[in-house]
């Protein structure tokens, strides 16, 4: 898993929680990194869940709650670090359908290692599209995270509904639809 | 509660080792791109290289290619010439014997006679097509583009091939849509493409009828020349059709056997409708018909002959020649007639002007109305008898009521009666302003120099021989020709250096030189000759009366010249 996904976490949780917390989970989740990390480098998945898990211990969250939350806020760091993307389109849905052909294809280029979740996108109509997320990682919960940080970004409330199509989240539908409240 | 000061100290122990992480990383990019880059650069320096061997390589074969193209066209030029040179002999003699088999009535010789004319007559013509398309596939073939009015090209084109087309029982009819012209155009490759056309037409249509229709098509900028040769013959299939410009394919094996030809006439037709900037089109029907559509463009850059004058500037002038006549139509006629006989001429519109005139230019002849107010024409003819200066002009009276005998006597050298056979006309001027002259022969080759010189006493005159320059100019020291026949492919002195001699000698540079050779001219050698030579005959394809024609023409002023 890429650093950024780490020091991003790390980040979260000290502006959220403390910099004790961060040790605490650190310490405890008995990481082969040692837990420093740096963004440009890659890291075992593993460890991102040892420390979630950690941290669901530590403050009470739920895991699923801590990974949206966790989804949400990677989004803002997206939006500040690449406003270019998010320019190129003029809506979340827009976004969105161009996360599998136009910005992982960018993200492959620099980290030709990098391991993505395919995001396969069918658009229903003007304001729905169905978005499968396919991922060994089995990390839904962050993506629909990230889905509704970018519905905030463009200020819009969609509406999300989410489907496991494989049963182990390795393969789930989310179907998602442009509500009017904007 | 953990201790705040060992939590900070971790933490920067850990963004410390993170760091060095990071530093780790990116040097191992650095070294990457550094790496990377070297190869770039020695790919791009082997590209470079390999980009220099393949120019080495291509250059090369470009010139093992040009130089492999030289041998072929210079090969082709020869042969061309090795073969033209005797087949004139063939034809030409063919010819002449055949015209005494006629004179003497043995018509079964005269008939093997013109057998053998018309099968040394079609064997250079398949010669010349090889060699044409040889020459266009190697690029060799020029274009000549000059100004000429188009209905006079097309009559002449369709009187040519009349006798072809005729011979299946179809008849041939020129039709001209709207006003022609004159065009711009290579001429030869025109009358060669329609020639094709028209024999095609002929060939394979009997009883049938051909039709030459030419339009001119102008639209904007757009100038048009369209020629079509439409026939009501046998017709072709969308399959026969389908090879129609492909060189040395025919409609099927058969009809070769049964038409004759070699398959090269179309391919030859489109190649040159292309050099020209044009196309050719073909519709057909079986049973039906066939028709060819040639489309070229006609860029006209100059308006017709300016009225008032008749000069030619293309060629010396025969010499003047005064037309006396009242009316204005028949003085132009007259005028556009003889103009194009080469004379030029000086037009009165009544017997004092006339008068005045002829003792002005001193005319070769002149042409007399004898239906005029005031001085009528023969008030005319006697003044100029009396005249010592006009008393040997000959005067050829051009009346609507006349007799001949009268007009003789009273001093005339031949009376043509309104309206006016203008080939009579010429001829009858032609005849009477010319006197036996010298002619010189230089050639190498004895069959064609016989033939010339045959020809040339055959008109009346005489002819004085040289096989090749040098002789040439020893008999040109001795004494100055009225005019020279030349060949140019000959040993020791060839004709273009011959010619190159005689443009220096003032008193050489006036007389007329006619060029009949077996050699394809290129660019070069026409340059080479232009502004010396009168015009070029290709052995093989002129027949004698081109040749008389020329002699006509040319001992004429020189015979009168003091």
């Amino acid at each position: 898993m890429k650093g950024i996904v780490f020091t991003e976490f790390l980040e979260m949780v000290e502006e959220r929680f403390s910099l004790e917390v961060v040790d605490g989970i650190i310490e405890r989740a008995a990481l082969p990194s040692g837990g420093s990390y740096t963004a440009v480098g890659t890291y075992p998945v593993e460890e991102m869940g040892r420390l979630v898990g950690e941290l669901s211990a530590a403050t009470g969250a739920p895991v699923p709650a801590l990974l949206h939350a966790f989804g949400k806020h990677l989004m803002t760091r997206f939006t500040q670090g690449f406003p270019r993307f998010f320019a190129e389109s003029t809506d979340a849905l827009g976004l969105l359908e161009r996360v599998e052909t136009v910005i992982h294809v960018e993200v492959k280029k620099l980290y030709p290692d990098a391991e993505l979740p395919s995001f396969e996108c069918t658009r229903e109509g003007p304001d729905r599209i169905v978005m499968v997320y396919r991922s060994p990682r089995r990390l839904s919960d962050l993506a629909a995270g990230l889905i509704e940080g970018c519905a905030e970004h463009y200020g819009e409330t969609l509406d999300v509904a989410r489907e496991d199509l494989s049963g182990d989240g390795q393969a789930v539908r989310f179907t998602i639809t442009r509500g009017g409240g904007t | 509660m953990s201790d705040p000061i060992a939590v900070l100290e971790r933490a920067l122990e850990r963004e410390r080792r993170a760091r060095k992480a990071a530093e780790g990383l990116l040097e191992e990019k650095s070294r990457e791109l550094f790496t990377a880059n070297q190869d770039l650069r020695a790919l791009a320096g082997t590209l470079e290289q390999q980009v220099e061997e393949r120019t080495r390589e291509l250059a090369l074969a470009r010139d093992e290619a040009v130089s492999a193209s030289r041998a072929k066209s210079q090969f082709l030029a020869n042969m061309s010439h090795e073969l033209r040179t005797p087949l004139n002999a063939i034809i030409g003699y063919s010819e002449m014997l055949r015209e005494d088999a006629i004179d003497a009535g043995d018509e079964a010789l005269s008939t093997d006679l013109l057998r053998i004319h018309s099968a040394g007559k079609h064997l250079l013509s398949l010669i010349n097509d090889v060699l044409d398309l040889s020459k266009i596939e190697a690029g060799q073939m020029d274009v000549f583009l000059e100004s000429v009015p188009v209905g006079p090209l097309l009559a002449d084109v369709v009187s040519t091939i009349r006798p072809v087309v005729e011979k299946n029982g179809n008849t041939l009819e020129l039709v001209a849509e709207g006003e022609l012209g004159t065009a711009h155009v290579d001429v030869t490759k025109v009358r060669q493409t329609l020639f094709n056309l028209l024999s095609n037409a002929g060939k394979f249509t009997s009883n049938g009828r051909v039709t030459l229709t030419a339009g001119r098509e102008r639209e904007g900028d757009r100038d048009t020349l369209v020629l079509t040769v439409r026939d009501t013959g046998i017709g072709m299939t969308p399959e026969q059709m389908e090879n129609l410009f492909v060189p040395f394919k025919q409609a099927d094996a058969s009809t070769s056997r049964r038409y004759g030809g070699t398959g090269l006439g179309l391919a030859i037709c489109e190649h040159f409708c292309r050099m020209l900037g044009g196309a050719i089109v073909a519709h057909s029907e079986p049973g039906v018909g066939s028709t060819f559509s040639v489309r070229l463009p006609a860029r006209q850059p100059r308006a017709e002959h300016p009225s008032g004058s008749f000069e030619r500037p293309a060629r010396p002038s025969r010499g003047a020649v005064v037309v006396v006549d009242d009316d204005a139509n028949a003085r132009d006629l007259l005028s556009r007639t003889l103009a194009a006989e080469g004379y030029t001429v000086h037009a009165a519109a009544d017997g004092e002007e006339g008068l005045r005139l002829a003792r002005e230019v001193r005319p070769v002849a002149i042409t007399l109305d004898v239906l005029m107010p005031q001085l009528d024409g023969w008030a005319v003819l006697s003044a100029l008898r009396a005249d010592d200066s006009l008393r040997d002009v000959p005067v050829v009276i051009v009346t609507m009521v006349g007799d001949r005998n009268v007009a003789l006597a009273l001093g005339a050298t031949e009376l043509v009666s309104k309206p006016v056979d203008r080939e009579r006309l010429a001829s009858i001027i032609a005849r009477h302003v010319k006197a036996p002259a010298e002619i010189l022969v230089v050639e190498d080759d004895e069959h064609s120099r016989d033939l010339v010189v045959r020809v040339i006493e055959g008109h009346g005159c005489t002819a004085v021989c040289a096989q090749n320059g040098r002789i040439a100019l020893d008999r040109l020291a001795e004494r100055q020709p009225a005019a020279i026949v030349l060949d140019l492919m000959m040993p020791e002195l060839d004709g273009f250096e011959l010619l190159e001699r005689i443009a220096v000698e003032p008193a050489l540079r006036a007389i007329p030189v006619i060029v009949t050779t077996a050699k394809t001219l290129s660019r070069e050698d026409r340059g080479r000759l232009e502004g010396r030579v009168q015009q070029i005959l290709q052995k093989g394809l002129y027949s004698q009366s081109d040749l008389v024609k020329w002699l006509e023409r040319v001992t004429v002023p020189l015979a009168e010249a003091p």
